[in-house]
């Protein structure tokens, strides 16, 4: 992957997501979650692909995000949902530069 | 909750969902109706559309299980049977579903 | 005559077709929709359920057999007809 080719848009600030935590952004008006695991940032789809439901107000324990409204569980470096490998969300690289937080949607 | 649109919505989330496990909605457009329309009720009741034909035990992990697709979470015995228990999806080359027995899944082999 | 009880939920519509299939055979029958049952009811529905490997409704005894599922080629072997 070309990181320097890459359309990078600004999320949070880097201080807004603390380790094992998520945050809900909006890039371009994307609905996007930050979680920070083990100093790595990922990003995936801040809706859940069940019913829409924001992923950002559910848990992240390791690797897995649980949906607060019907508990489907995600693996937030892939985006895989855990009980069926066909679905998935959607995820976004990230970078982080000075202080800040920046995804790729393209 | 304006009923008719609560079941288009179901019906938008639900295909998404179900298209890529290999199922589709079942071709008995009035079992599609009725289910819909069960499930939006027992949304309007506890919030959540859950299948009108298992039950609910009010314990949280089991009762998600039963949350409408419930198709991740039964795969094998929804695969062996081609249906999904209340008949709501079918598998994709389905196209007389009143053939397809209700089986449990015990009766295939499974538990 | 054997004696019938079907367990069901009001939401499902095999219930129902179940329900009618002993109308129209005229066999008497017992039932109880889980749904609309107090939860005393519900805790012995399903501990019947859990017993026989059965995970959704109907449920139906037909004597002493079970048949899970809205089946009428097994009810009709079960009750002979």
């Amino acid at each position: 992957m070309n990181m320097s080719a890459m359309n990078w848009t600004y999320a949070v600030d880097d201080a807004a997501l603390p380790e094992g935590h998520m945050v809900a952004a909006y890039p371009l008006g994307v609905n996007v979650v930050l979680a920070r695991v083990g100093g790595m940032v990922y990003a995936v789809s801040g809706k859940c692909l069940h019913m829409a439901c924001p992923l950002f107000m559910g848990d992240l324990n390791g690797f897995t995000i649980t949906c607060p409204c019907h508990d489907w569980r995600f693996d937030v470096r892939t985006g895989r949902f855990l009980d069926a490998p066909e679905l998935g969300l959607a995820t976004y690289p990230t970078k982080s530069d000075t202080g800040r937080l920046f995804v790729s949607l393209s | 909750m304006n009923i008719e649109s609560r079941k288009k919505a179901l019906r938008h989330f639900f295909a998404k969902v179900v298209q890529p496990m290999g199922f589709k909605f079942t071709p008995d457009a009035d079992l599609v109706e009725f289910l819909l329309e069960q499930e939006v009720m027992l949304e309007v009741k506890h919030g959540v559309p859950y299948c009108p034909c298992q039950p609910l035990r009010h314990e949280r992990a089991r009762d998600m299980q039963i949350v409408c697709p419930c198709i991740p979470f039964h795969r094998q015995h929804f695969d062996a049977i081609k249906r999904c228990w209340c008949g709501l999806f079918v598998h994709k080359d389905v196209v007389d579903p009143d053939t397809l027995p209700q089986l449990s899944a015990k009766e295939v082999g499974l538990e | 005559m054997k004696k019938v009880i079907v367990y069901a939920l009001s939401t499902c519509p095999w219930c129902r077709k179940t329900k009618k299939f002993f109308t129209d055979h005229e066999i008497p029958f017992n039932y109880v929709d889980y749904d609309l049952a107090d939860q005393t009811t519900q805790e012995g529905i399903m501990r019947e359920l859990d017993a026989a490997g059965a995970s959704g409704f109907p449920f139906v005894r037909i004597g002493e057999q079970v048949i899970v599922g809205y089946q009428p080629d097994g009810f009709s072997a079960a009750l002979g007809l």
